[in-house]
């Protein structure tokens, strides 16, 4: 009988050790990746010069000498994911809508899994598709050669689709009905009651939505080196027509090639794209925690 | 709270858009499209630090140098793609592209343009008719012994250059391969463009002589001779002649010689340019086609 008890006892402290060691996993690889990541950049930022690193305009890493400026890549950055915002959180949000206030259950079987869907597809196939669809689609509609920020937002766009989908359905389903039904006896009509009275009290949820968007269309690599024609040129908002390169396409376009302080550049940019990441988080949890109050 | 957030999200927006705009984009080559009438040329250029991208700036001058200061000149409207597919894949599907892939990797997508009135058919580039091409040499200091004699002798022989045949121009064979199977280590090392052929080499080579042990390391042709000088590798692999330096040092030879196809679209009439053409177009000088 004592040595069962023994036993579960020492199953139970084994799997303690297990689980802890699991929670460890995700925090050890965020820990080496920072390492990692810093201790390859920060010194070929300094090497380069921090400022003129992050502020100059000319990359042309084989030259000699050469030179690093990733400042063009931090506006297609920018430039990319607002296009992205602009054109998929108004369709994500009334999707979500739709599909928490307004679709008929039928429908709802049906659209549910094909968004699901949507976030399953890899990226690589949203490039291919972006390139032999997309870009002749631009070029003939818009002019140009294809290869543009406007082809790369429109794309993205579609790409954060299920990721703002899925949260602005949950934030407006955890809306409470009262609400709802008070707006309604008030005399709203369907509509008037969602769109004035349920996404407004779903905003901190919605803009959470926003904000891990943004996250998914900056840190988007593989679809966007495909259809943004990479040129590292600084581009000014009228030129949406015009290819661009973003801190992602940077990296992954010639990583493989690269050695020395190029290399080490490239790390460099990583960093840069993480500092993003980390600030976009933080936004994130800050909102959550304020939807939590 | 929530309001200050969405505050700050949109000035890091408009703050972004801003500093876009208020710096002047000064290197606005190319991509007019004034007055000729005919559309604006799609360049489609490799990465930075791509084999087959150094080759062709160097053979087309579109790289100047002068003194220690080397300068790519492709223009930097130029589309990047990162690999031979894309570059295929974007030719393929816009009627206004140029770009170059190695010869080997041609299909019937996209049309390879004449150069200099050759086009880039092995025996054009074998007779040198056709001037973008670049050797894959392999350069070693000494006389060769053991597994590296014995490997550069399959290289040359009928089986070694059939493998080459895949991908590139082929030399000289010297017949059937018959292996001395010797035992040891071989080390190999340079140009990321002679690498994939090398390593299809020694894949080969070891299922004849499975006792030998080779290492193939990618650096650069400059890379790999100095190795090959100072003895950390075996044999060096290069995609370009050696220097004069390095030829005081080494015995080289070509082992393949491998074309670069400079391709456009199907439904463009183009058939042919000259060097100093494709030089203007992929330095910007020409971003228009021409009504033919």
């Amino acid at each position: 009988m004592t040595t069962s008890t023994n036993s579960g006892k020492h199953r139970e402290q084994i799997m303690h050790i297990v689980f802890t060691l699991s929670a460890l996993t995700a925090i050890v690889a965020v820990g080496l990746i920072c390492v990692f990541l810093f201790a390859g950049g920060v010194p070929a930022m300094l090497e380069i010069g921090v400022l003129k690193f992050l502020l100059g305009k000319d990359w042309s890493p084989t030259d000699t000498p050469a030179s690093f400026e990733i400042f063009p890549m931090i506006i297609a950055s920018i430039y990319v994911t607002t296009g992205a915002i602009l054109f998929g959180v108004p369709i994500g949000i009334f999707t979500a809508a739709f599909m928490a206030k307004i679709c008929p259950k039928r429908l709802y079987a049906f659209l549910k899994p094909t968004i699901s869907l949507l976030a399953g597809i890899p990226s690589v196939v949203y490039g291919f598709f972006g390139m032999v669809v997309l870009v002749p689609l631009v070029r003939t509609w818009f002019g140009g050669n294809g290869s543009s920020m406007l082809t790369a937002s429109l794309l993205l766009g579609i790409m954060i689709l299920p990721t703002v989908i899925g949260i602005a359905e949950t934030s407006l389903r955890a809306v409470p009905e009262e609400l709802y039904e008070g707006a309604v006896a008030l005399g709203a009509s369907h509509e008037r009651a969602v769109f004035f009275i349920v996404i407004p009290a779903a905003k901190s949820g919605v803009m959470a939505a926003v904000v891990l968007g943004i996250g998914r269309a900056i840190g988007e690599t593989m679809a966007v080196k495909m259809v943004a024609g990479n040129q590292a040129l600084l581009r000014m908002p009228k030129e949406f027509l015009k290819g661009l390169r973003t801190l992602t396409a940077n990296v992954v376009i010639e990583m493989g090639y690269a050695e020395g302080l190029h290399r080490d550049a490239l790390v460099a940019t990583g960093v840069v794209l993480f500092v993003f990441i980390l600030l976009i988080n933080l936004v994130f949890s800050l909102l959550n925690r304020r939807s939590a109050l | 709270m929530k309001k200050s957030l969405t505050l700050l999200l949109a000035a890091i927006f408009l703050g972004a858009i801003i500093a876009g705009c208020a710096s002047n984009p000064t290197t606005g080559t190319g991509g007019g499209g004034d007055n000729t009438g005919g559309n604006d040329i799609t360049v489609i250029s490799r990465e930075d630090g791509s084999g087959t991208r150094g080759a062709f700036i160097e053979l087309m001058g579109i790289q100047v140098k002068e003194g220690d200061v080397t300068k790519d000149m492709t223009t930097k409207e130029a589309i990047i793609a990162d690999g031979t597919d894309i570059v295929l894949t974007s030719v393929a599907n816009d009627a206004n592209a140029i770009g170059y892939i190695s010869t080997g990797s041609l299909n019937d997508t996209v049309k390879a343009l004449q150069i200099e009135g050759a086009a880039p058919t092995i025996e054009n580039i074998k007779n040198g008719a056709y001037p973008i091409a670049r050797p894959f040499k392999i350069a070693y200091k000494g006389e060769l012994e053991g597994v590296a004699a014995d490997f550069v002798a399959f290289i040359f022989s009928k089986d070694g250059q059939d493998i080459v045949a895949k991908s590139c121009v082929t030399m000289q064979d010297t017949g059937p391969f018959e292996s001395q199977r010797p035992e040891g280590k071989l080390v190999i090392n340079g140009s990321s463009s002679v690498f994939p052929l090398m390593e299809k080499l020694v894949e080969a080579y070891l299922k004849i002589n499975e006792v030998a042990d080779i290492e193939v390391h990618m650096t650069d042709s400059s890379a790999g001779m100095a190795a090959a000088i100072n003895g950390t590798c075996d044999i060096g692999m290069a995609s370009r002649d050696l220097k004069e330096s390095e030829l005081e040092q080494l015995t080289d030879e070509s082992i393949a010689i491998d074309g670069i196809a400079v391709i456009v679209n199907k439904e463009n009439p183009a058939t042919g340019m000259t060097k100093e053409e494709v030089r203007a177009i992929f330095t910007g000088e020409v971003s228009i086609w021409s009504v033919e």
